[in-house]
């Protein structure tokens, strides 16, 4: 076995693989934008007074958070079809991706609420702010604080799963991969080469999040 | 779905297992070097770890895999392909676990390291002795945490090419034609294994809270 | 999995990262051996690459054994050998690869004999033939590859259906691509692509799970499967295709092909544009 690295077809597919680059930001920052939907809807239904409703949610973060990602959007994709919902690749994988980063939202921002004791809303009120005013500043900005470096590393998370999506066919980095291996064989070149382009996805997305984190969280605690 | 197909599916099963076991432990023992090395003070052991962590921690299992099980048929390795996914998934654990590690040693009270020293303890009695005992409770919620993300990650072994429960499902889906029904029970499966864990990681995670609070 | 990612990483770690990940693989390349028969003889096994969810060429069974057209013929140049033989089932994307970087050392994997394939992996001489065609519902009308582009294709990422069909559907034409004979199917069965790439055995299986639905619309082109060995290893080479001659004479390729193809063997051609049956 003779093998020598040859990088010409990663190189000749640079443009495309760029490219692909853009499909993976919008899958992840549309999975992102679907489990915040669901993760705020998730916390306001798990207290809510109906206790099925609240069972359903726990039943529901508990249902996505113990099986495989690829089993999930397997199930959407091939099976959902037999009950009449059949969904395009890439919606598949937004709603797949939006369930499974909504589930850890759910917990994630819970935490972050309840992390606000009653106490502080009560001294906010005795201030004289107004109503509005606790919730922005005593209740959103801290909660918010609170739970953003784990929501960071989630939806970091939630980037990099995108990749199974290739799986069902998506168009993202690794399905264009993919693509490029089987018409040149190069396993090792394209995947390593593609291995640090989502490296570098996730770092800018980190810094993008720090660059939030640190404008708007920057004030002192104590 | 005859008896046959279900068979098909806990043989997948038992691989699923197995290279979670695998990854588990052997992630176990190279991530405590991977912390203790992120840990020790030495400048050159401390950014090289943590480059190690970041690599794995800021890109897919999948792509992780795929580089694995390739590269190291390249530098001369030939080893079955179970071998080669375990390889994988120990590296991809024994990063993740590193850092977990990372985190609960450096959570451990620095007075404690330096009640050790004044006791001129050195240094393998005083992790071993001290820290170490501390740290490991600590991080127990998060290991687990990460154990069920190992038992979903092996999943991805499908995509190699890897006859593991996912493409068993996959396979016997594709023979009597019920993805309904098989992709049910397949995550049925996952289910079993990983939500008694995460209940006990839960149930840790609240006990720790209550006890510093 | 949110307690354990909060040390993110800075500029020079990611830097740092990338440049290991680079250099890593420069420096520790080296050449193994090219595996001989004999090799394979001392070390007591035939490692092959085949398929694990494409019958009847290569699947494995429900009990979990490994079966098909071309688990026999790997089980028979085995027997040839006098080794044992290891199964390796890969999924159709990763059978070349698995070759070159030497994860197994030889592939029966359904593996149809194309040019482009032949400049990175050594063809045998053929043992099977195939046909690569388009599978659509009766109702649909797909006589010229025109008309493809009206259809949503599936196929198996990198076989030679992926292939065929990329070469003749117009370029407006939406292609899915899936991991694996297995999922490509799938997708037609529960509708997710209208029309399918495949085999001439495809429509079989296809008729279990949809019956009197679908129905071979085009077909694309007549190829044959042969072994694969990494390219410059002669002694293998050479030992395969004398096997393939062996088997042919003797009539125990004919009995291979009365039990999974139930057609005469076919006549194979003694060259292919492009493809050279013999390492160099």
């Amino acid at each position: 076995m003779n093998y020598k690295l040859d990088f010409t077809p990663v190189l000749d597919g640079l443009p495309s693989l760029l490219t692909a680059c853009l499909g993976t930001l919008f899958l992840s920052l549309c999975g992102m934008a679907l489990a915040i939907v669901i993760g705020i809807g998730g916390v306001v239904l798990r207290d809510s007074r109906i206790k099925q409703l609240r069972w359903l949610v726990m039943a529901f973060v508990e249902l996505i958070r113990n099986t495989p990602f690829l089993v999930q959007i397997y199930f959407i994709y091939f099976a959902l079809p037999l009950l009449g919902v059949r969904l395009d690749p890439t919606p598949t994988a937004i709603i797949a991706l939006g369930i499974n980063g909504g589930a850890y939202a759910i917990e994630i921002i819970r935490g972050g609420v309840q992390s606000i004791s009653k106490g502080q809303i009560e001294a906010g009120l005795a201030l004289g702010l107004h109503k509005a005013q606790v919730f922005r500043l005593i209740v959103l900005r801290p909660a918010l604080r609170a739970i953003f470096p784990s929501l960071t590393s989630q939806f970091v998370l939630l980037t990099l799963t995108t990749s199974v999506a290739s799986a069902i066919s998506a168009y993202e980095l690794t399905s264009v991969a993919q693509r490029i291996e089987s018409d040149s064989f190069r396993s090792f070149e394209v995947y390593g080469t593609v291995t640090l382009f989502y490296l570098v996805i996730s770092w800018l997305m980190m810094r993008f999040f720090g660059l939030i984190s640190g404008r708007y969280f920057s004030y002192p605690v104590k | 779905m005859g008896a046959n197909e279900f068979l098909f599916l806990l043989i997948g099963l038992k691989w699923t297992i197995a290279l979670s076991v695998i990854g588990f432990v052997g992630g176990g023992v190279f991530g405590l070097g991977v912390a203790l090395a992120r840990t020790s003070g030495i400048p050159l052991l401390e950014r090289v770890t943590s480059g190690y962590i970041a690599i794995f921690q800021g890109t897919p299992l999948l792509m992780q895999l795929f580089v694995v099980y390739y590269g190291l048929a390249l530098i001369g390795l030939k080893l079955d392909s179970w071998v080669a996914v375990s390889i994988g998934f120990t590296l991809h654990a024994s990063a993740y676990l590193g850092e977990i590690w990372r985190g609960s040693i450096e959570a451990v009270p620095k007075g404690q390291t330096e009640a050790a020293k004044a006791l001129s303890l050195n240094y393998v009695s005083r992790m071993k002795d001290v820290i170490l005992p501390q740290a490991i409770r600590i991080s127990l919620p998060a290991t687990i945490g990460f154990l069920v993300q190992l038992i979903k990650g092996t999943s991805l072994a499908a995509i190699v090419g890897f006859t593991e429960l996912a493409r068993a499902g996959n396979i016997i889906s594709n023979q009597i034609f019920q993805p309904l029904l098989v992709f049910g029970i397949v995550g049925a499966l996952y289910f079993v294994m990983c939500w008694p864990l995460s209940l006990v990681g839960a149930r840790l995670e609240r006990q720790f809270a209550a006890a510093t609070r | 999995m949110t307690s354990s990612n909060t040390g993110l990483p800075n500029r020079r770690q990611v830097l740092l990262a990338g440049a290991v990940g680079l250099a890593a693989p420069s420096l520790l390349l080296r050449p193994a051996l090219a595996v001989t028969p004999a090799e394979i003889k001392a070390k007591g096994k035939l490692v092959v690459g085949i398929q694990g969810d494409n019958p009847p060429w290569g699947f494995v069974t429900s009990a979990g054994k490994q079966d098909g057209l071309d688990a026999d013929i790997a089980a028979l140049f085995g027997q040839e050998l006098g080794v044992p033989v290891e199964f390796v089932p890969l999924e159709v994307n990763n059978r070349i690869p698995a070759l070159t970087t030497g994860r197994v050392d030889v592939l029966f994997a359904t593996m149809a004999m194309l040019p482009e394939r032949a400049k990175v992996v050594q063809f045998s001489k053929p043992y099977v033939a195939n046909t690569i065609v388009l599978i659509g519902p009766k109702s649909a009308v797909i006589k010229t590859n025109e008309d493809m582009a009206k259809f949503s294709i599936g196929v198996a990422k990198g076989a030679a259906q992926d292939t065929q069909v990329t070469k003749n559907a117009p370029a407006s034409t939406t292609i899915r691509r899936y991991d694996g004979d297995a999922p490509s199917i799938q997708a037609l069965v529960s509708g997710q692509v209208q029309a399918l790439g495949g085999n001439i055995f495809y429509i079989q299986r296809i008729e279990q799970a949809r019956p009197g639905e679908f129905e071979n619309k085009l077909e694309f082109q007549n190829l044959y499967n042969g072994a694969c060995t990494r390219q410059g290893e002669k002694e293998i080479n050479a030992a395969i295709n004398a096997f393939i001659d062996k088997i042919r004479a003797n009539g125990e390729l004919q009995k291979i092909y009365d039990k999974w193809m139930k057609v005469p063997v076919h006549k194979f051609p003694d060259s292919l544009e492009g493809i050279s049956f013999t390492a160099s």
